[in-house]
């Protein structure tokens, strides 16, 4: 275990971990989850999503490891404004935002790449180290490292012969989001080396699931209890986060490093300008490549970037002949359990 | 809405000719034409986010608007309701800002002209980008994204304003359209101008009693910038400054009997509602200064305008924490003795409802009362006036009780 490194929070998918790593410290997700009281709704209004207003509540409740700093990525409005909140909350947390291009041509990811500069700053004045290219390189291979060995319980989830259920992959996603990437390298090297026999889900009907944030690996179980098979995702919290980067060009490595975060498979905040409504077609794309007969779609209420985009992929989903069931919750177990009777619905329909 | 817009041009000449001219009704006339020129068919017309900068597409010959516009338009109009049903039929989650629904729903009718291209913004919300984002998808036409970053820094106004070159490349290679340098310095000379003025009718509005009446600015400030670097926007910008310096010469108030002094925060509420007539009539309340009223920003550099554009665009209190926009406020709140804030909170909203706490905390402080209404600013068939109407009475009754903030100097 990494005690000696203090932790960073964050909270968002973007959030360049490796950098925050390379400065000496343990990236940190705060995910919505846990159990405390409802208050953030004092400061925030009630039309703001559900998983920062969770993430408030945790740091307005002190349901929080001792953080060095807090990273916010300005990937929205309700982000923003989570971190006035958070400023207002925890003072005592240091925090900084950074700004986030909603576009991956040159200019943003030049642009991003000053940002990451800044924020390297930001963590050595939180008593961080310097960055150094090979610091950055070690801890950017060392990601990477995570993002293959992910890809292959994927895949595994995918062939039916994943040695655990969805929720248990689930629950490695979380664990590997607050733990030093040393640590999580070692423990997906424990559960990638001998898949047990009888794969959990095998029999399932194959879904593709997307989404933004859902953490909750009961959540998955729910799914599975409905009769699903979950062959892939694109999730917030979950493969987006632990993704193999691509190479990027760039004169320096913060520059190949802001082109392949930026880069990546896009959260529906980020789009190709040169292909509008694109959003569609990469989920469509990820579902048939899956094997998935149908696909859910599971966002926290109040998303606006998500709102926007699903009348369209709806469309595309259906001319694409892929059946489709749109969810929405509040980041707690109770609004997806609510869902079941739909969730078992569609599952029979695909059968 | 061509019809529409002709005949709401030809009607508000025609007034205006016979002697009934105001600063209000120039404002409106210079809304119909614009609304004519989108609906012309002969127009270039570019559909934009809100930070556009209008000085560039003006100077271009491209009739250009933002997209929330179209949604405020059929909110005054009384022609939401279809637009936004429309959304619902394609499942368009009710939780979306209703201007975005009333714009979406517009274009799925047939009812937003087709534009050459489109210009979004990132400031200053998401939800908008998104819509842009999907009108570009709608029209398959082609789509520049402005990165706006959050933070005045020199950095971020060097980028800003290499996209504002970037973008007249891409109209160029888009539409074959050249921007001329002589006609944006024209435009930008024409764009301090109106900044000038807009110094001065802001100030004349702070005057006690305030010469404003609740609607003589509504949505003022946003509209105009659509006209930002055209001789109109100057000669509207004018009519306000001389009415004004009048009613403040002769001593007369935009509300008779001006006993309450408000401030709106954010938007109007964009159909018709008798919430600004009851503040006035019955209680002498003058909503004398809207948050979006107010200049921010530096003249232009004629011969650097894309800096000093960017530098604009930077200045906007929308833009990087809640503590810009709060210390914004409280500044507004003292220039203009407020005594009392109005924040509608429109549903759907995350950027600028979100932080209300964080608002009301902030102007408490500087001892200015607010009332967070819970209201779809678009959205006619939401509206419950007699819930509105308790507790805007119940709100009145107390600022009319307590002293100004203002009284102790």
């Amino acid at each position: 275990m990494q005690q000696d490194k203090e932790y960073v929070g964050f909270a968002c998918a973007y959030t360049p971990l490796a950098l925050i790593h390379a400065a000496g410290f343990i990236p940190y997700r705060v995910l919505p989850m846990g159990d405390f009281p409802d208050r953030a709704g004092l400061v925030l209004h009630d039309n703001l999503c559900p998983h920062v207003k969770r993430i408030l509540d945790r740091a307005m409740d002190n349901n929080l490891p001792a953080l060095r700093g807090m990273v916010f990525m300005n990937s929205c409005d309700s982000m923003r404004r989570l971190y006035d909140a958070w400023q207002r909350e925890r003072p005592d947390i240091e925090s900084a935002i950074i700004d986030l291009p909603m576009t991956m041509d040159d200019p943003a990811v030049h642009f991003f790449s000053s940002e990451l500069e800044r924020l390297a700053g930001i963590l050595k004045s939180w008593d961080g180290e310097t960055v150094s290219e090979d610091k950055l390189a070690a801890s950017m291979a060392q990601y990477d490292r995570i993002g293959r060995s992910f890809a292959r319980l994927r895949k595994d989830a995918g062939n039916g012969t994943l040695g655990m259920g969805a929720g248990a992959l689930q629950g490695l996603y979380n664990q590997a989001s607050m733990q030093a990437p040393e640590d999580t390298i070692e423990l997906l090297e424990k559960n990638t080396a001998s898949p047990p026999p009888g794969a959990a889900g095998m029999g399932g009907v194959p879904v593709f699931i997307f989404g933004n944030i859902l953490p909750n690996p009961e959540a998955f179980d729910l799914f599975e209890s409905c009769g699903a098979r979950v062959v892939g995702d694109d999730l917030c919290t979950g493969s987006r986060l632990f993704t193999e980067l691509s190479s990027s060009p760039g004169d320096d490595i913060t520059s190949r490093y802001a082109g392949a975060l930026l880069r990546r498979r896009p959260c529906a905040r980020t789009m190709d300008v040169r292909n509008p409504g694109s959003f569609a077609a990469g989920i469509i794309e990820q579902a048939k490549n899956s094997g998935a007969l149908g696909v859910i779609g599971h966002t926290a209420k109040f998303c606006d970037p998500y709102i926007a985009r699903i009348p369209h992929l709806r469309q595309k989903l259906r001319e694409a002949g892929l059946p489709f069931i749109m969810l929405e919750g509040d980041c707690t177990l109770r609004s997806i359990g609510q869902q079941r009777t739909r969730i078992e619905a569609f599952i029979e329909m695909l059968r | 809405m061509k019809q529409y817009f002709k005949n709401l041009e030809s009607g508000l000449s025609a007034a205006i000719q016979n002697g009934q001219s105001s600063p209000r009704k120039l404002y409106a006339l210079e809304i119909a034409r614009l609304g004519a020129r989108l609906y012309s068919g002969v127009d270039m017309v570019s559909w934009c986010g809100i930070y556009a900068p209008f000085e560039i597409l003006n100077a271009m010959g491209v009739t250009s608007c933002f997209v929330e516009f179209i949604g405020a338009m059929v909110a005054s109009t009384g022609t939401v309701g279809p637009m936004i049903e429309e959304t619902d039929h394609i499942g368009y989650s009710s939780d979306a800002c209703s201007y975005h629904r009333a714009v979406t729903g517009a274009a799925i009718k047939g009812l937003m002209p087709v534009p050459a291209f489109l210009v979004g913004s990132t400031s200053p919300c998401t939800g908008g980008v998104a819509v842009i984002e999907n009108l570009a998808a709608h029209f398959k036409k082609p789509l520049y994204l402005l990165q706006i970053p959050q933070d005045f820094t020199e950095n971020n106004i060097r980028y800003l304003a290499s996209q504002f070159r970037d973008m007249a490349a891409f109209i160029k290679k888009s539409t074959g359209v050249v921007l001329d340098n002589a006609a944006l310095t024209t435009s930008v000379k024409n764009s301090n101008r109106a900044r000038e003025l807009l110094l001065e009718i802001y100030r004349l509005a702070a005057s006690r009693p305030s010469p404003v009446s609740s609607k003589d600015l509504a949505n003022f400030g946003i509209v105009l910038s659509l006209l930002f670097g055209t001789e109109e926007a100057v000669r509207l910008a004018e009519s306000y400054r001389d009415e004004f310096s009048r009613r403040v010469q002769a001593g007369k108030s935009g509300v008779p009997k001006e006993k309450i002094r408000l401030l709106w925060i954010q938007n109007r509420i964009q159909f018709k509602h008798p919430i600004e007539t009851m503040l006035a009539d019955e209680y002498g309340a003058a909503i004398v200064c809207d948050e979006l009223n107010d200049v921010t920003w530096d003249p232009i550099d004629p011969d650097d305008p894309y800096e000093g554009i960017a530098r604009r665009c930077l200045s906007i209190p929308f833009n990087g924490t809640i503590e810009n926009r709060v210390k914004h406020l409280q500044k507004l709140a003292k220039d203009y003795a407020i005594d009392g804030a109005i924040n509608p909170c429109n549903w759907g909203c995350r950027q600028g409802t979100g932080a209300r706490g964080l608002i009301e905390e902030g102007l408490k402080k500087v001892g200015v009362p607010v009332l967070n209404l819970e209201v779809d600013c678009v959205d006619s068939r939401k509206f419950t006036e007699g819930q509105f109407r308790t507790r805007i009475e119940a709100f009145m009754e107390m600022l009319d009780q307590r002293p100004s903030p203002w009284s102790q100097g």
